[in-house]
């Protein structure tokens, strides 16, 4: 089964990544056949080679001196030590030999090890980032090292513990799987990022009409069975654990689509909940595109109250309304969360009414996203109004929540007085003529506003205008203001509230 | 919406990305031309990236500092803003879609809401419409249970069928008409996947060109502003040349004038060093000076100490000595009486002397006469009786003088005046005796006369040496007796104090007047009377010499000052002279002595030495005449005894008891 499920596997980041295969595939080339002409054709037969080099080595053997390899020697019996290293390399697995060698001995061994060799043997004892980056490329053609903090080791053991995250299913993969990985990978996964979560196999597949899979109170009568895998004892594992990104959905599902496929039962929910309150040194925690309604909003926003390190909490693209945005707005007050995110859920204007309420005192959020809501003018006005006591949010994103005239009044008022701010997006909203002028008079006395998104909000051509014109004039205040204190920093602050927004 | 400094990265990187593949020859060509040809291709690139990332830095550091307006930083500036109006317009043209969506969402979101409300609304209406239907039904259910007629049974029933039919149907109606609306809604899912995926194909599309957009821009900004800065490169060197052109052509023509300012830069580097050394020279000296000044300083006060103590001690000194002084002029005092007493022993010990020296003398004169008498008396012996010749008693004038030689005093200036004015009194009456007594005195070369002269214009011209007083005094005094203390006055003055001193003016007087005559008109009779003097010999001096004219008064006063700068220096000695007066001169004395020891002429003393060595001679003979006399009487006995000795031998009877006697021996030689 598991078998079956790994041949789908290269397919997936290929689909999610084909504008970019063609690039990123010539990226790989070159990363990829930078170490081949390291390798020395005289000591080791080529384990791996592509074509490429294979042609190569046939027009090596005519060459008298090849001036690119380093390794290259003149003598026809290799050196003792070539062969002592050779030997090594060859029975690594059964005899691994690395710490008592020389640095540079160290070096050449680490460079003739095969990819392939056992994590068991490899992982605690390598720490060589060329040795992993050869393991990365040769599993999968795209690598973002960035995406991983720069280290290729941390890539590996995540993108493979994410990979065998993926293809679990409960009671029929053996969970020890996952569990023996994780001595080896404790100390170097800091993150985990699953976007699927496969549910357990009815073997016996029940042949019934598509009615029955239409409706959702069939998926609830069988909740109990369709529990996904439990993250518990794999987090408690993890004792560098910073981010926890999860979909609890299916991936490629095509025509087999059953509702639930897609379901986050109360148990994943409370186990999830106690995970997560477990893992102290957790920073970012999502949890989106996953049917979270109110109720299981509250479960783990509950277990989240007073965390000492959470930092991000990302909900979004979810069912939750208005009790699990006051429960959010509980958790504001009550943790040092910096960049909270309800994009795309049900909040209507008592849900903002308390988030705007818990906004007004707090000090720490820096990023709210409140996309695709419905606050409505009522809770537009609650925020604004909740604008002109705080001082630390910089990032605003109130688009497609049926805002008017009402909300921009205020918040013009909020843009003369507020200084910390620097992006706002009301886009998607029906902010009307009017509301756009005093948009643009609360504009007009603001000089820290650096994007100001007002698409598609019914408002005249000639405000939003002269609205870029005053941002553009921030913008290059702002440039000048990074360029002179410090050249370097300019990228970092300008960047920040990139994030949240994309 | 991306900031301009990641851009900068990312388009770096793109290039990085784009460098390899573009290489034409491959390093792993079988042909070595191409293999260099690419390995220098790759250099190029190396270099070429080494250059551009060069000049990103130097642009950075360019970009901060300099804000005029330069051709490249306008460009710059240009192509930031452009470009990042290009990102922010293409985030937005990507953002857009997304936008979109999100509005289109909302819409049906209304939409949808308004639906479900009509529907549910509907819903309601039907549940409604049917209830009030059903119940109509149930209604006429109880009415039919009522009905007896089976008729109208079966009509009621036709009617509740028709009824139960047209709710059956309504509600099927419902239910298709739900179910073409659940239709409908997957259709609209159908084509809201489709727009989805349009719209994400849109939205690659989009960042994709946006990308290559982004790229081509960028890399064409880079062109631009590469080339803004070539042109400003060009511009710069065009000028840059211009200037040199024209600073060469005015080195040219001031070569010349530079050469000059070379040397005088020269002269004045060298003058500067020189300068500078001399500076150094002199804030050494200075240092130094600073430094002895401070030692001069503390010498000073050491100095100034140590003159007090000196004052203090001169002062102790000074007490000290009057103290010694005084103890001393009393011992002084005290000395001058011991001197004079004992000058007073001295005179009286000279006058002993004296006496006892004449008595020795006195008794030396008779013993050595008496040894003369008779050495006389031997000498007349010999030559009377030895040699046989008369003998005449020698007469010497030394044999009468009795007593030590007493010479004559010698006499002072003033007597020797008298004498010579006394003689020029007498001159008149008798010229001869006179001059024979006056002649012991007066050099022999001098006149009494001449002298006389001398002095009388001497004491005429050097009144000034002459006492006012003793002038009056002189006055009613007699000619004579006036020059004579008029001269004494005069000599006491120049210091001329005895006989010698007074000659030594006269000659003095003399020579001069033969050395500095000859200048004169005089000189021809000084020299014709010197040489009639020659001749005449003493006859001249019986004729008045011409000296008084001869010395013209004038120089009178030269003279005696030459004399006096003359005598002065001899005269010096002379001081204890006058102490010693009463030494006595004994150079008369040896020759006395001696006089007495050659009483007997060498001759006669030849005579006795021949005479002397003929007697010995003649003793001599006599007396080995006498030894020969001697001996011979003492061998005439010898010989006797002799004589006798051998007769005895000869008479004893050893001889006859001896095998041969010597009487046979002496005989055999006798045979």
């Amino acid at each position: 089964m598991q078998d079956t499920q790994t041949t789908e596997s290269p397919s997936i980041p290929s689909r999610s990544s084909t504008s970019t295969q063609d690039r990123s595939s010539t990226v790989g080339q070159t990363l990829s056949s930078a170490p081949q002409p390291s390798k020395p054709t005289p000591i080791i037969p080529p384990l791996a080679k592509s074509t490429g080099p294979g042609s190569g080595s046939g027009v090596r053997r005519m060459r008298r001196i090849i001036a690119e390899d380093a390794e290259w020697s003149l003598a026809i019996v290799p050196l003792l030590t070539e062969l002592c290293i050779q030997h090594i390399v060859k029975n690594f697995q059964n005899n691994p030999i690395l710490k008592q060698l020389l640095p540079e001995h160290q070096k050449k061994v680490l460079n003739h090890l095969s990819p392939d060799l056992p994590l068991a043997v490899t992982a605690n004892l390598i720490d060589d980032e060329s040795y992993w980056r050869r393991c990365c490329t040769q599993r999968w053609p795209v690598c973002h090292v960035d995406n991983h903090g720069g280290s290729w080791k941390r890539m590996f053991f995540e993108l493979h513990l994410e990979n065998l995250l993926k293809h679990f299913i409960p009671n029929t993969t053996d969970p020890a799987v996952i569990l023996n990985l994780l001595p080896l990978c404790r100390n170097y996964v800091r993150a985990i990022r699953v976007d699927q979560f496969l549910p357990p196999v009815q073997l016996p597949a029940p042949p019934r009409g598509g009615d029955q899979s239409d409706s959702g109170s069939e998926g609830e009568m069988e909740e109990p069975a369709m529990d996904h895998y439990q993250l518990d004892n794999l987090v408690a594992g993890l004792s560098h654990l910073e981010e926890l990104d999860l979909v609890y959905g299916v991936k490629d599902c095509g025509m087999n689509f059953e509702w639930n496929l897609f379901l986050f039962t109360y148990r994943d929910c409370h186990s999830l909940a106690a995970t997560v309150k477990a893992c102290h040194t957790l920073k970012i925690f999502r949890l989106t595109r996953s049917k979270v309604d109110d109720d299981k909003a509250r479960i783990l926003i509950r277990s989240l109250l007073d965390h000492p390190a959470l930092e991000e909490l990302d909900l979004s693209h979810n069912l939750i309304g208005d009790r699990g945005a006051r429960a959010a707005a509980k958790l504001l007050s009550h943790s040092r969360l910096r960049v909270l995110n309800l994009a795309n859920n049900q909040v209507r204007a008592p849900g903002a009414h308390s988030l705007a309420h818990a906004l007004g005192h707090n000090s720490n959020l820096i990023s709210l996203n409140l996309r695709l809501n419905c606050i409505e003018d009522e809770g537009g006005q609650a925020l604004a109004h909740a604008l002109h006591t705080n001082k630390c949010l910089t990032t605003l994103h109130l688009g497609g929540n049926e805002l008017s005239e009402p909300t921009a009044t205020l918040l013009s008022q909020v843009l003369t007085i507020n200084t910390t701010l620097t992006s706002i997006n009301l886009s998607c909203n029906h902010i009307g003529l009017d509301g756009g002028k005093q948009l643009l008079e609360g504009m007009s006395d603001n000089k820290t506003l650096l994007e100001f998104d007002l698409r598609l909000s019914d408002i005249a051509q000639e405000s939003e205008y002269l609205i870029g014109q005053a941002l553009c004039a921030n913008r290059e205040a702002a440039r000048q203001r990074a360029l002179n204190p410090s050249h370097f920093m300019s990228p970092v602050t300008v960047k920040g509230p990139e994030n949240p927004a994309g | 919406m991306n900031p301009p400094g990641s851009l900068g990265v990312l388009e770096e990187k793109e290039e990085e990305h784009l460098a390899p593949p573009i290489l034409g020859p491959s390093i792993h060509s079988d042909n070595p031309q191409e293999r260099i040809q690419a390995r220098r291709l790759r250099i190029a690139a190396r270099l070429e990236a080494r250059r551009r990332e060069a000049l990103g830095e130097y642009l950075d550091g360019k970009k901060e500092s300099e804000e005029d307006q330069s051709k490249s930083y306008k460009q710059k500036e240009e192509s930031r803003l452009k470009l990042a109006k290009l990102l922010l317009c293409g985030t937005e043209l990507v953002t857009n879609i997304q936008v979109a969506a999100d509005i289109r969402e909302i819409h049906r979101r209304v939409e949808e809401e308004e639906i479900k409300r009509q529907r549910l609304e509907k819903l309601e209406n039907e549940v409604k419409t049917s209830q009030d239907k059903f119940d109509e039904i149930t209604v006429k259910w109880e009415e039919g249970k009522q009905r007896r007629i089976p008729q109208e049974l079966w009509e009621m029933l036709n009617a509740q069928q028709v009824h139960c039919a047209g709710l059956i149907e309504d509600k099927n109606k419902l239910i298709s008409e739900l179910q073409q609306e659940l239709k409908m809604k997957d259709d609209q899912y159908v084509k809201d996947l489709k727009k989805q995926s349009d719209d994400i194909c849109l939205l690659l599309e989009r960042m994709e060109e946006q990308v290559k957009n982004v790229m081509k821009t960028f890399r064409q900004e880079l062109q631009n502003i590469e080339k803004a800065f070539e042109v400003e490169r060009q511009e710069l060197l065009t000028s840059n040349k211009k200037k040199w052109e024209r600073a060469l052509q005015a080195h040219n023509a001031k070569e010349i004038l530079e050469q000059q300012l070379q040397q005088m830069k020269a002269t004045y580097q060298l003058n500067q060093e020189k300068l500078e050394y001399n500076f150094q020279v002199l804030k050494k000296r200075d240092e130094e000076s600073t430094v002895i000044k401070s030692q001069q300083k503390r010498k000073i006060n050491r100095l100034h100490d140590v003159l007090n103590n000196l004052r203090s001690k001169y002062n102790k000194q000074v007490k000290q000595f009057q103290e010694e002084n005084q103890s001393l002029t009393s011992d002084y005092k005290r000395l001058v009486l011991q001197f004079k007493e004992l000058q007073k022993a001295m005179r009286h010990f000279a006058l002993i002397d004296d006496k006892r020296f004449r008595e020795i003398w006195l008794m030396n004169e008779e013993e050595a006469k008496d040894l003369i008498n008779r050495a006389f008396d031997v000498d007349r012996i010999i030559s009377t009786h030895h040699l046989g010749l008369p003998w005449m008693a020698p007469d010497f004038w030394f044999l009468k003088n009795v007593g030590p030689i007493s010479q004559q005093q010698q006499k002072s200036a003033t007597q020797i005046l008298e004498e010579v004015l006394m003689e020029a009194e007498k001159e008149g009456a008798d010229e001869d005796s006179s001059e024979s007594e006056t002649y012991l005195d007066l050099p022999k070369q001098v006149s009494a006369r001449t002298t006389r002269k001398i002095l009388m214009l001497l004491c005429d011209e050097s009144g000034f040496l002459i006492e006012s007083k003793l002038l009056s005094l002189l006055l009613p005094l007699e000619k004579n007796e006036c020059y004579l203390l008029r001269l004494d006055a005069v000599f006491s003055a120049l210091g001329i104090e005895n006989e010698d001193d007074l000659y030594k003016l006269v000659n003095f007087f003399l020579k001069y007047q033969t050395h500095h005559s000859p200048s004169s008109q005089e000189p021809l009779d000084l020299r014709a009377e010197k040489e009639r003097s020659l001749v005449d010999g003493k006859s001249q001096e019986k004729e008045p010499p011409p000296s008084p004219k001869l010395i013209h008064p004038n120089d009178v006063l030269k003279i005696l000052e030459a004399f006096v700068m003359s005598l002065r220096k001899p005269r010096d000695f002379w001081v204890p002279v006058k102490l010693l007066k009463a030494v006595r001169d004994d150079s008369k004395d040896s020759e006395y002595w001696e006089a007495l020891t050659t009483v007997i002429p060498a001759t006669t003393l030849n005579l006795w030495d021949a005479l002397y060595t003929a007697l010995e001679k003649y003793h001599l003979v006599l007396t080995q005449r006498a030894e020969l006399l001697i001996e011979n009487s003492s061998l005439e006995r010898q010989n006797t005894e002799l004589q006798q000795l051998l007769q005895q031998y000869l008479d004893t009877k050893i001889n006859s008891e001896l095998q041969v006697p010597p009487t046979q021996v002496f005989r055999v030689p006798t045979k």
